[in-house]
């Protein structure tokens, strides 16, 4: 095994231009094939981020839809009034509406629920505060309520369904009241217990937020609101239902957030196509690694075949000697396959040298750039998505990698080389002995 | 010594050539007894060569037997063959057809390697037989830097190494100069005088065969004369009245 060793690797030394400029294509080839699969994993992986990013995105807007988007005010006309501490102005005030007046609104196909909201002013001392009442009495609507219920609780908690003598207060509404969660407040004459607290936010109203029919009882509107919120199943079906309400109730002031529908439909064109360009992407980065990794791997293979095959033919006279001097077909065929591992293996360890240096390079040049995601914000009155962007790379060879590539190595040369040596073991002596 | 190492019987070869079949070999019979040293002339084409082929394994007969040390070669398989070239056959050849990567005694070393002896024992021996056949001292050198006539001491060397029934010997003065080739015969003969190798050569040069103790001319695939040349040293034979066998 020595002697054939030592042959194998006189062999390679003793024709070094040759040998070297094979080790060096063979290197750069394994290089290549060790790095594609990481890059491979690493630029799936930052795509993936992409597609999660985008995604939350969607979500998020989804979110806004729910929020914003899809609701529907509906309100009679604000109409002027003398001032009453004045009598040469006039000011303007909400008209209430009966409940019932409006009920046939549910019945507008892509209606998903009607939520009559009383919202009065009131005072106390020397706040000005509202007196906001929600229904909370269907618990399928719960999904809605909370949209309209005060969002940023910083003490104790939300209204609920079912809930009746209890309020959340307005920071300041509660400040002013001198009460906490737990205590007990007087509004309007009637006792409530304070359940949570509505922290300080620059869009939050200074409110008492309560039951619809206890905020109807303490202002005396009995089966009077403010206005609806009209919740539609898809932003896409908003304009139409607007319209319908319109048509059947035409002295309802009826608006939609346009705006923010039209943005978010933008948005949501946009995060789709981001989400398809990270996809086809993806499978981009899948299939081009796929095809390179057979390619180079054919290629790899390939050298060592043409280069063993010009060995084998170069050396038949010498294939002959060795059988003439009783070389079994076996010996011959392990005497050019360990060769040709040889020398894919010496390239395999010169391919693991220019992999660890250059892995991060060959990974941003063979593969596409993976989609990096901008950065998108969602706010009550819009959505705005930053551009995707290319990003790039950044590879390392792992030990197993080093095996792998060890491996590959070993793998090709003996692949490549099987054809040449089983050539070069089949080879008559008697031919081989006349080949000039 | 009269035991026969080779005997050949009604051997045939016949191989195309294009569209047309062409046999050096026709129906030869042949013995070659244990340490003689015979040689083969005819002209080019007349079978020398195919008929030193089949006796070393490297080309098969069509028909006929070929018996090395009582096996008959003419139909063993590959499988088979290769042990009789490794382990019964010596070849020198006219190119001396060395490894060139290999020193003087690697290439001795080589034969003896691929019979499987330990590197010990096979170090010893090339090393013995290079200086046996005068080179001590040139071991280490690879065949480019030594004369024609020092590489073909190193693959008679090598043909020595397995200690082989026969040395086939296929033009092995051809390339030299007339001083090397004097030596190389005369090495061939210390070896068959001294040692009773016994040595089949191919040879044109009527001086080298007849240096030799039977001389064989084919022409067109048969043998046209054999002709006992000289004393056989190493036996004491009585000297053989000259004999001409027409085919």
């Amino acid at each position: 095994m020595m002697g054939i060793l030592s042959r194998a690797t006189r062999n390679i030394s003793r024709r070094k231009t040759r040998s070297l400029l094979v080790i060096v294509v063979l290197s750069f080839a394994l290089a290549m094939l060790i790095s594609l699969p990481p890059s491979i994993t690493q630029s799936q992986a930052t795509t993936q981020k992409t597609i999660d990013a985008l995604t939350a995105n969607a979500q998020a807007v989804n979110a806004t839809m729910s929020i914003v988007a899809t609701q529907i005010e509906c309100h009679l006309p604000a109409i002027s009034v003398p001032n009453p501490d004045s009598k040469a102005e006039t000011i303007q005030v909400q008209p209430l509406m009966n409940n019932t007046d409006y009920s046939n609104i549910t019945s507008i196909p892509h209606v998903r629920g009607v939520i009559p909201i009383l919202d009065q002013a009131a005072n106390d001392s020397n706040l000005d505060y509202n007196i906001y009442g929600i229904p909370l009495d269907d618990a399928s609507l719960i999904d809605m309520y909370s949209l309209l219920l005060p969002s940023n609780i910083t003490e104790g908690r939300n209204l609920q369904v079912g809930d009746s003598g209890v309020v959340v207060l307005q920071q300041r509404v509660a400040d002013n009241f001198g009460v906490q969660v737990g205590d007990t407040v007087k509004i309007l004459n009637q006792t409530f217990q304070v359940v949570g607290i509505d922290g300080y936010s620059p869009l939050n109203k200074t409110a008492a937020y309560m039951n619809l029919n206890q905020a109807q009882t303490i202002t005396d509107n009995a089966g009077n609101v403010t206005n609806f919120k009209v919740f539609v199943d898809d932003v896409h079906n908003v304009d139409e239902v607007a319209t319908k309400i319109s048509i059947m109730y035409p002295k309802l002031t009826v608006s939609i957030a346009a705006s923010l529908v039209y943005s978010i439909i933008q948005m949501q064109t946009q995060t789709n196509v981001q989400l398809e360009l990270a996809q086809a992407t993806m499978s981009e980065i899948q299939s081009t690694g796929t095809l390179e990794i057979a390619v180079v791997t054919a290629v790899d293979a390939a050298i060592v075949l043409f280069i063993m095959l010009y060995t084998v033919r170069e050396r038949t006279r010498e294939i002959g000697t060795l059988k003439a001097l009783g070389a079994s077909s076996a010996a011959i065929l392990g005497q050019f396959m360990l060769e040709g591992v040889l020398l894919s293996l010496i390239a395999g360890i010169g391919g693991i040298a220019i992999g660890t240096i250059g892995a991060t390079s060959f990974a941003n040049l063979l593969l596409p750039a993976p989609t990096q995601a901008g950065n998108s914000t969602v706010t009550q009155t819009g959505v705005s998505i930053g551009a995707a962007s290319s990003a790039s790379i950044s590879v390392a060879i792992t030990p197993e990698l080093v095996l792998l590539g060890l491996g590959v190595a070993v793998l090709l040369g003996a692949l490549g080389s099987l054809y040449p040596a089983w050539r070069a073991a089949r080879t008559r002596p008697a031919e081989a002995m006349r080949y000039e | 010594m009269n035991d026969s190492v080779l005997k050949i019987e009604n051997l045939t070869k016949t191989y195309k050539l294009g569209k047309r079949d062409v046999q050096p070999l026709t129906n030869l019979n042949l013995e070659v007894k244990k340490g003689e040293f015979t040689a083969i002339m005819g002209p080019s084409g007349s079978g020398k060569t195919t008929l030193l082929n089949i006796i070393g394994c490297i080309d098969k007969a069509t028909s006929g037997s070929v018996l090395i040390d009582n096996v008959d070669i003419a139909h063993l398989p590959e499988s088979q063959l290769y042990k009789i070239r490794r382990d019964k056959i010596g070849f020198i050849f006219q190119n001396f057809n060395l490894l060139p990567y290999l020193n003087a005694r690697e290439n001795v070393e080589l034969a003896m390697e691929l019979a499987g002896k330990f590197k010990g024992q096979r170090k010893q021996r090339a090393k013995d037989l290079l200086n046996t056949v005068g080179l001590s001292g040139r071991e280490q050198h690879r065949p480019q830097r030594l004369s024609q006539g020092e590489q073909q001491r190193v693959a008679i060397a090598r043909a020595l190494a397995n200690d082989p029934a026969i040395i086939l010997a296929d033009e092995p003065t051809g390339n030299l100069d007339v001083n090397n080739k004097q030596e190389i015969v005369k090495l061939l003969l210390d070896l068959n005088q001294k040692q009773g190798t016994t040595i089949i050569m191919v040879t044109h040069d009527e001086q080298v065969a007849a240096q030799t103790q039977r001389m064989l001319t084919l022409n067109n695939g048969k043998i046209l004369k054999d002709k006992q040349t000289q004393k056989s040293t190493l036996s004491g034979n009585q000297s053989k009245a000259e004999e001409t066998q027409e085919e």
